[in-house]
């Protein structure tokens, strides 16, 4: 029986899934258009024939996409999908799920597109994990929001405060994020008491950005993302000015 | 007689050289035991391993190390699914839900510290089988692939892309379809290969490059894992003390033939292109069962059962390495991300590939199999142990490693959106049931398909018969449309029809 119903929410979901997708393939073919086809003539040059054109293959992708979504709206129609997602909400979504999924999206777009550029490595991974680890252990929707508004408050004012790259060297954001680390952990110390777990966290939420940063900055030498971080410019200061000589005199 | 011997030195003085370097040992262990960890914590996978070390090994160490890392942790992560399989019922990857069926129920009757014994041995003779397989067959098809002009390879990448789509399929076979079909439109974005043509770029100087394979990868198979994996859950009850973990010879020697079976299926399903361990695991169980004096015990604890299982998808490693190293096609998935780590070397798998580096891969595929199964028989204990962190612990590990591997390969922040950006499409595509692997598998091949597909043309002056005027690309087309035809209602009534009319 329940198979049966979660094939009738599969179906439903398929059934606007088809519709995005015949949407998409249709808007990339009118993309496809501006690419010459059939020897297109640029500034007095003639480009190629239709069958070495840059857009050949690209039409026949985005003409197959929209075919075989028509046969999935077909085949949803058919099943029942197209009934169920119109005359209900139908796509089998509850609130917790429903605002997990918002709450970890807003956690992970604030970290990769707002933090990340912005703040030391070290302390956005450190808030990551701590909000993260605090926020979806126990399936409580109250962490699930205090967890995500917190990351939200430090994406929205690094974004805002310093949106272009020039000023993305800027420490304000580094110390703000910093601030709102440390009070999550004490948070989270605080309810620690019953459940042992949280107790681990902030020796995780340190360690394991330090070792993965240094370890790629130094042990492979590659790049990581803002190396004038607030942390992590003095690691690199004293890695290469007192360490190293060490064993490279 | 003569290429034999030759093959067999080539092989012996490439694993000399591996041996007596110190660095091999350092490599191999931590990717061994980083892979048999990824692939016991349920919520990680073996193509997560293989891609999360790609950022990490992939352009930053000389190839040789970066594919003992790679396929350390490739050989390790699939081996390591079956701890949760046996323990906790619940399979560490894919590739191990077959070993779930029998490797449970025999934990649960004290019997699974034999059963790992028995996991381990199996993979260790499996992996190794694959590996001969690898070491004959992929000489054999370069030779032939020496004919493959481009007609064939345009044929082939889209055969690959399509049996990828329908085999992979857990709902309708056009899902997969439609998820290579979106591959293939997102390997178009950027330059084109011909003409330098720009497509899709919206203005965007990054998006001219394309999209770079390592943060496409990250994005389609860590981001969703973690979406879908930060949720709480109750942890599996684990089976209390599984007991001493040593390989049973007896049992070993009696199932002898189920296991040289189970490995040449194996090895079998991963040379087709774009099909998993998992799919390997549950057509060896299903032959097994099928062909067994024992089939009625299948499912209920036996251990022929869980040996049919876990030979094969070890054996699918080597079977998933020869069309990626000869066609530069990916088998399975993790090779897939194996093959992005080729890239990111200026390495390009396919028949002009340096004989060296295959002979390297053989080698290292079987000390990383001796590896793994000196750490499966002495510190299973360590990864028994490790089963038991829970995944709202070390997901959020698994994103830091994620950004930070994704943002070093390219060097820049729009290589984590792009990650971004491909995960949370990439968790929908999941959460409809539309297999991943072939989309990744069409943004891989997108490029090698239109640049051969597009050349045949401009060879012939826009003539289609090409296509069919070549014995291979015919077949190759027959192989495509059949494939196609075979998935039509009326098609597959009428064989149905076909098939009563004997009986």
């Amino acid at each position: 029986m329940e198979d049966i119903e979660d094939k009738a929410v599969l179906r439903a979901r398929d059934f606007w899934a088809a519709i995005v997708l015949m949407a998409v393939s249709l808007f990339f073919l009118w993309k496809t258009s501006e690419i010459p086809l059939f020897g297109g003539n640029r500034a007095g040059v003639s480009s190629a024939a239709w069958y070495n054109s840059a857009a050949i293959v690209p039409l026949g992708i985005f003409i197959a996409l929209f075919v075989l979504s028509v046969v999935l709206l077909v085949i949803t129609i058919r099943e029942g999908g197209a009934q169920r997602a119109l005359t209900s909400v139908g796509i089998g979504w509850d609130r917790v799920e429903a605002l997990r999924f918002v709450t970890l999206a807003v956690i992970l777009f604030s970290y990769i597109a707002c933090l990340v550029p912005r703040v030391d490595f070290i302390i956005s991974s450190g808030l990551l994990i701590t909000a993260m680890i605090y926020g979806y252990r126990g399936g409580d929707t109250a962490r699930m929001k205090l967890a995500a508004g917190i990351l939200f408050v430090a994406g929205l004012y690094a974004l805002i405060r310093h949106l272009p790259q020039a000023e993305w060297a800027a420490h304000d954001d580094d110390w703000l994020v910093l601030a709102l680390w440390l009070a999550l952990t004490i948070w989270v110390l605080v309810q620690a008491r019953a459940d042992r777990v949280l107790r681990f966290v902030p020796v995780i939420a340190v360690v394991a950005p330090i070792i993965l940063v240094t370890a790629m900055a130094f042990g492979f030498r590659q790049n990581i993302p803002n190396r004038g971080g607030l942390l992590f410019e003095h690691i690199q200061y004293h890695y290469y000015v007192t360490l190293r000589p060490l064993w490279r005199d | 007689m003569e290429f034999v011997f030759s093959q067999l030195a080539g092989f012996g003085e490439a694993f000399v050289a591996l041996v007596i370097d110190p660095l091999t040992y350092v490599y191999l262990i931590v990717s061994v035991f980083l892979g048999i960890t990824f692939g016991a914590l349920p919520g990680l996978t073996a193509t997560l391993a293989v891609t999360i070390l790609t950022g990490f090994f992939g352009n930053k160490i000389p190839l040789d190390y970066s594919l003992i890392a790679l396929l350390g942790a490739y050989v390790g992560a699939i081996y390591g699914g079956s701890y949760p399989s046996i323990l906790l019922n619940i399979p560490g990857t894919a590739a191990s839900a077959a070993t779930a069926m029998d490797g449970h129920p025999l934990a649960k009757a004290g019997r699974g510290g034999e059963a790992l014994g028995l996991t381990t041995t199996a993979s260790f003779i499996g992996t190794l089988i694959g590996t001969v397989a690898l070491l004959i067959f992929v000489w054999v098809l370069l030779l032939i692939s020496q004919n493959i002009a481009s007609p064939e390879k345009a044929l082939l990448a889209l055969f690959g892309i399509l049996l990828s789509g329908t085999l992979m399929s857990e709902d309708l076979v056009i899902k997969g379809w439609i998820a290579g079909l979106i591959g293939l439109a997102m390997a178009m974005v950027g330059l084109d290969p011909l003409l330098s043509e720009p497509r899709y770029t919206f203005g965007w100087s990054y998006m001219l490059s394309g999209f770079q394979v390592v943060p496409v990868l990250m994005g389609a198979f860590a981001v969703p894992q973690i979406i879908d994996g930060m949720r709480h859950m109750e942890a599996g009850k684990l089976v209390a003390n599984p007991g001493r973990i040593l390989p049973n010879m007896a049992s070993i020697r009696r199932y002898l033939p189920t296991i040289s079976r189970s490995g040449v299926i194996g090895t079998g399903v991963g040379a087709l292109p774009g099909v998993g361990e998992d799919v390997a695991g549950w057509v060896s169980y299903g032959v097994g069962k099928s062909v067994s004096k024992e089939g009625h015990k299948f499912g209920k604890g036996s251990i022929e059962g869980l040996l049919s299982s876990e030979t094969a998808n070890n054996a699918c490693i080597g079977g998933a390495l020869i069309p990626l190293l000869v066609l530069g096609i990916p088998g399975s998935p993790p090779a897939a991300a194996l093959m992005g780590a080729f890239k990111i070397n200026n390495v390009i798998p396919g028949p002009t590939i340096d004989p060296a580096i295959i002979l390297r891969v053989v080698a290292i595929m079987v000390l990383a199999s001796f590896t793994m199964f000196i750490m499966g028989l002495f510190t299973a204990r360590v990864f028994i142990k490790i089963l038991r962190i829970p995944q709202t612990v070390f997901l959020p590990i698994v994103m830091v490693l994620t950004a930070i591997g994704s943002f070093s390969v390219g060097g820049g922040i729009n290589d984590l959106y792009l990650m971004l950006g491909v995960g949370i499409v990439a968790y929908f595509l999941n959460l409809l049931k539309y297999p991943i692997a072939p989309l990744v598998i069409g943004v891989i091949l997108g490029g090698l398909f239109d640049e051969t597909f597009r050349r045949s043309l401009l060879i012939s002056q826009g003539d289609l018969m090409v296509f069919v005027s070549r014995p291979g690309a015919a077949i190759l087309l027959l192989l495509n449309v059949s494939l196609i035809l075979s998935q039509f209602p009326a098609v597959q009534r009428g064989f149905r029809r076909l098939r009563r009319k004997p009986a």
